[in-house]
């Protein structure tokens, strides 16, 4: 559970950070450098993407695991 | 299979490949290109004055041998009368555009053309515009200062293409566009089992189905993400109903559809049996979703309309040396994952099967 | 393969033809789908007059197909989820499976295409017929009734092996109808002159490419979810 926790936490602070700095300002952080950090963006977002997967497996093997400690 | 997925020289590879692909996909520079180009739209009979921005170019190490096209078709093109290097991406040129063109539209457009030996030759496609007020091509043929373009220069060293509205983000066919082709491959590999359930009837076969599916879910998904992160920044919106967009949505909620259908029914074979049978069934209702809609509608998505993207000239060889690595190493990783997921449900199987066999002991 | 005991004595064509004059008695008994839709395409064409006062073609376009899917789910619904298991044991043991599956998908289709022909003359009634081309339009109908038909038929089958079928059916048919319905509302615009498209046929073609590998699927896939 803490560990969904934290990496829903991180993928929303990416996501306001993202959106945030296409917002502010003049000078376009995300536009900046041909685009390039849209490129990092979506990276990262598969990145996340498959830690979220893991993590999602992880939590199936606890399941069983604790099963196994309930058949003794 | 069995011994294979305890093997871990394909797992190796694919993280290799996937390596190798992050770190060339990332490091190659794009070759030189050319941003912005001001006005856009010129009148004849004038000396037009050029605000030009280079991208990854090198004015001004090259300023005594830059040289500047106004490229009407083959044969015809305009040089530059003079050239001001403001800094390495800035330049200022000008243009004697005579008071004719040799052409019966009363709109021409021209292509500008950038070389020097350092950064090779870079082209804007239909940058100006220029308009005649009157429309007289022979005199335009008698006027025209033909200068043809010779001795253009090749860029030295490894480049990816430049292309007008992707930049950088041409790199995104490592990560978005192979995703796309990895779930593809993963998905008809969930349907070979699928079928090869149906002729067996061993749970094994589902397992893998099953696994498969989720993970060319998880490509989907993340094919769909990074394509909406892609179009925040160039279309200015996540979502726009774009039809690769939508016919994407589409395909993923079939899939959904097939965790729902698995949840539907609590015996086992039957479970098995009837979403071998849909799985069958949406792969072939894909199909037409995702290759033949496309063409019915107009897409902004790369690759329709004009849009650049891969496929044709686009794909260069370059790419096609990071593109189809990523590709196989996206698979391999997404195979290795779902061999994972098939392994957690095999041991699930045998634990529950014991488990249910002391139970009946018990009783 | 169970025993089927009318094999012998009569072909699977035979065996579909009597099954769907059994379905189509049946209907006429009831009139539960006649009235049904009636019904319902009235409401919806005062809903949405009384709404928007004067229709648009392009507005007419999309009520049409949208009244046709509704249509289609709630028709389409019973044909194997509303029959009890046991009667279906009884139907596999008497007839091949497949005379069944076809037997369903035609009297759909053709249920489908009367009812569509029904809602249209409804609507061309209250609110005045924009369709120009008329040939096109009823060649759209009756294949957007066929693949209509065949989809929700098959998926139909799926779901009814389930419990509270009638939502599954939705979730696992709406996706696969989709590009039937954008190829539908492409060739009905046409029809109404809304858009002027030279590539009409390649569209219709695709529908009934779409069609076929539906249909042929559904036949190659029959057997393994009727039996169990």
């Amino acid at each position: 559970m803490k560990a969904t926790n934290w990496i829903l936490t991180a993928f929303l602070v990416f996501f306001t950070l993202t959106t945030g700095a296409a917002q502010t300002g003049s000078t376009d952080f995300m536009r900046s450098m041909g685009k390039m950090y849209v490129v990092v963006a979506v990276i990262v977002a598969v990145f996340i993407g498959l830690v979220l997967f893991l993590v999602v497996l992880d939590r199936r093997l606890t399941k069983i695991e604790n099963q196994i400690n309930d058949h003794g | 299979m069995e011994k294979l997925i305890r093997q871990y020289w394909w797992k190796a590879l694919g993280v290799l490949i996937l390596l190798y692909v992050f770190v060339v996909g990332m490091l190659v520079p794009l070759k030189p290109g050319i941003t912005l180009v001001a006005p856009s739209s010129a009148k004849t009979g004038q000396e037009l004055i050029l605000e030009i921005e280079g991208y990854n170019t090198n004015f001004d190490k090259a300023e005594d041998t830059l040289r500047m096209w106004l490229k009407m078709d083959n044969e015809r093109s305009l040089a530059a009368k003079s050239i001001d290097v403001i800094g390495p991406r800035n330049a200022r040129v000008a243009f004697n555009i005579p008071d004719y063109l040799p052409s019966s539209q009363r709109v021409q457009d021209f292509a500008l053309v950038i070389d020097n030996p350092i950064d090779g030759a870079s082209v804007r496609p239909n940058a100006v515009l220029i308009t005649q007020d009157s429309i007289d091509p022979d005199q335009g043929i008698q006027q025209w200062v033909n200068e043809n373009m010779t001795g253009l220069h090749e860029k030295q060293g490894i480049t990816f293409p430049f292309r007008n509205i992707l930049g950088e983000t041409i790199r995104n066919t490592y990560f978005h566009v192979s995703l796309w082709l990895a779930m593809m491959i993963i998905f008809i590999a969930a349907m070979v089992y699928s079928i090869k359930y149906l002729r067996r009837l061993d749970n094994r076969y589902d397992y893998w189905a099953s696994a498969l599916t989720s993970v060319g879910l998880l490509l989907g998904g993340l094919g769909l993400l990074t394509g909406a992160i892609w179009a925040e920044y160039t279309w200015g919106k996540f979502w726009s109903w774009d039809i690769k967009q939508f016919t994407t949505l589409i395909a993923l909620l079939i899939y959904m559809a097939y965790f729902v259908l698995r949840s539907a029914f609590p015996d086992e074979a039957q479970r098995a049996r009837i979403s071998a049978v849909y799985n069958i069934f949406a792969f072939i209702a894909l199909i037409p979703l995702i290759y033949v809609l496309p063409r019915l509608t107009d897409s902004l998505h790369p690759g329709n309309g004009g849009n650049p993207a891969l496929g044709g000239e686009d794909l260069d060889n370059t790419m096609r040396m990071v593109f189809y690595p990523a590709v196989i190493g996206w698979t391999l990783v997404s195979s290795w994952i779902a061999s994972l997921l098939y392994r957690t449900s095999q041991i699930e199987e045998y634990l529950w099967d014991k488990w249910d066999e002391d139970d009946n002991y018990e009783k | 393969m169970t025993i089927c005991y009318l094999c012998d004595q009569m072909n699977m064509l035979q065996q579909t033809m009597r099954l769907l004059w059994r379905d189509w008695i049946l209907e006429w008994r009831t009139r539960y789908a006649l009235s049904g839709i009636v019904l319902y395409v009235l409401a919806t064409i005062v809903l949405v007059y009384s709404a928007l006062i004067d229709i648009q073609p392009k507005v007419w376009n999309a009520i049409f197909w949208v009244i046709i899917l509704f249509a289609a789910v709630s028709a389409i619904v019973k044909s194997f989820v509303q029959e009890s298991q046991s009667r279906q044991l009884y139907y596999y043991n008497l007839v091949h499976p497949l005379a069944l599956l076809l037997a369903k998908m035609i009297y759909n289709t053709s249920l489908l295409f009367l009812l569509s022909l029904l809602s249209w003359g409804a609507l061309a009634l209250l609110t005045g017929n924009p369709v120009k081309e008329t040939g096109l339009f009823i060649l759209a109908i009756f294949l957007g009734s066929m693949g209509l038909s065949i989809a929700f038929t098959f998926v139909s089958a799926i779901s009814a092996k389930a419990q509270n079928s009638a939502t599954l059916m939705a979730i696992l048919g709406f996706p696969v109808i989709i590009p039937i319905l954008l190829t539908l509302v492409k060739i009905g615009a046409n029809a109404l002159r809304l858009i002027q498209d030279t590539s009409i046929s390649s569209d219709i073609l695709i529908l009934v490419a779409i069609n076929l590998v539906l249909l042929s699927v559904s036949i190659l896939l029959y057997p393994f979810l009727w039996r169990d």
